[in-house]
């Protein structure tokens, strides 16, 4: 495929990446460490303390 | 921000990403196994009055020797436990009303209950290593056995408020143990979003979903007054940190830490004054993350929390500190 997409031009200007699009070694550091750490059981911000389900009584689709 | 609070700050959507998949895994493999549902506790007789003790595992609880007073001062109301602080409460003729636990984690959760499989040292040095229950940091073998005695013995008596995310394993073990099951399933995301884990959860097995607020012992407090209905709930054991003069390597993720900071590893802890015992405690950014969620979440319960840990970081506003005694006698 890249034998088709090649340009067959060249361009004058030269063309620098932005230094925000490659990760850093911090942004990269703190990936790794993100995917090792934390808890064992997920938190959900504003959502309350138990949800019963939608129905009217609480229990939702089962009775449990 | 230092390096340990800005992970910190980011950890509820890495835990997400992290353990949804483990806790959906299990949850097939438990779904045979259920049978009640964990709103059925709220109608049993579980101590008397609205007040209520949850036992969490931090250091404290055997510094300040807070399970031994609460078992001699004959508290009535309801005792809620982590799995982790199983055994302590046990060794001391306590015997929990309701123990909780969430853990996905294939192997080590068991140990909490007494691994009938155990028979050598574990090659995994969590048991070893870090300071919950130190009778398995001495003798770990010899400690499991014990405890597989211990929970054996009680374990007719004993309720458990299981997630669906709990290792099989673990259900197995409480089962064989004669422990009664009360399950739950934890809330992964928001379930008014049409995509909503929770909320398909919810839909195939019928049972609500708790916000587990990072850990086992904040899932036991919001247990306490979203499904009990307890009103004044005392906290022990719960110190999201680790006591002054504790080494790194002693720490619950010191071998994660130590791979991933390496010689910034003193980066990723964080120091905190402890202003009723005037202590500096150390924490790492997965505790930090658990106190600040907890004080998020006390702001909007409907309950009284009061901090009868003597130790830990979960020091704030929202939470009065005061003595176990000062609890239970009021």
């Amino acid at each position: 495929m890249n034998e088709y997409l090649k340009g067959n031009y060249k361009v004058d200007a030269k063309i620098e990446e932005s230094e925000d699009a490659a990760p850093t070694s911090t942004d990269e550091f703190e990936k790794k460490a993100l995917s090792r750490l934390g808890g064992s059981i997920c938190f959900v911000s504003k959502k309350g303390f138990i949800w019963k389900g939608d129905g009217a009584d609480g229990t939702g689709t089962k009775d449990r | 921000m230092e390096l340990g609070r800005r992970i910190a700050s980011r950890l509820a959507a890495a835990t997400a990403e992290r353990i949804t998949g483990a806790g959906l895994d299990n949850e097939k493999q438990n779904r045979p196994h259920i049978e009640h549902s964990v709103l059925d506790l709220a109608s049993l007789p579980l101590g008397e009055g609205d007040r209520a003790v949850v036992v969490a595992a931090g250091p404290s609880l055997r510094r300040r020797d807070s399970v031994k007073r609460l078992a001699r001062a004959g508290f009535t109301g309801t005792i809620v436990a982590v799995d982790s602080a199983l055994g302590a409460c046990l060794r001391e003729g306590l015997v929990p009303h309701v123990v909780v636990t969430v853990d996905p984690h294939p192997e080590r959760i068991v140990r909490w209950f007494g691994d009938p499989d155990l028979k050598a040292p574990s090659r995994d040095d969590y048991f070893r290593r870090q300071e919950m229950d130190r009778t398995h940091a001495e003798d770990e073998v010899a400690a499991n056995r014990k405890l597989v005695k211990l929970v054996d013995d009680y374990g007719a008596r004993l309720r458990v408020a299981a997630a669906t995310s709990a290792a099989p394993k673990v259900v197995e073990r409480c089962r064989q143990s004669g422990m009664r099951l009360y399950w739950w399933n934890p809330m992964y995301d928001d379930y008014d979003k049409p995509d909503s884990v929770s909320r398909r959860l919810h839909r195939e097995n019928g049972l609500p979903c708790l916000n587990g607020g990072g850990n086992v012992g904040t899932a036991a407090w919001v247990l306490t007054h979203a499904v009990l209905g307890r009103r004044r709930i005392a906290l022990i054991g719960m110190d999201f940190g680790y006591a002054p003069g504790t080494k790194y390597e002693q720490t619950q993720y010191y071998p994660e830490l130590r791979e991933l900071f390496g010689d910034r590893l003193d980066e990723a802890f964080i120091r905190v004054e402890n202003p009723v015992t005037g202590e500096t405690w150390l924490t790492d950014p997965a505790y930090y993350w658990f106190r600040d969620v907890f004080f998020e979440m006390a702001r909007e319960a409907d309950c009284e929390t009061v901090n009868c840990t003597e130790g830990g970081i979960l020091c704030g506003p929202e939470i009065k500190a005061v003595t176990l005694e000062e609890f239970m006698h009021v």
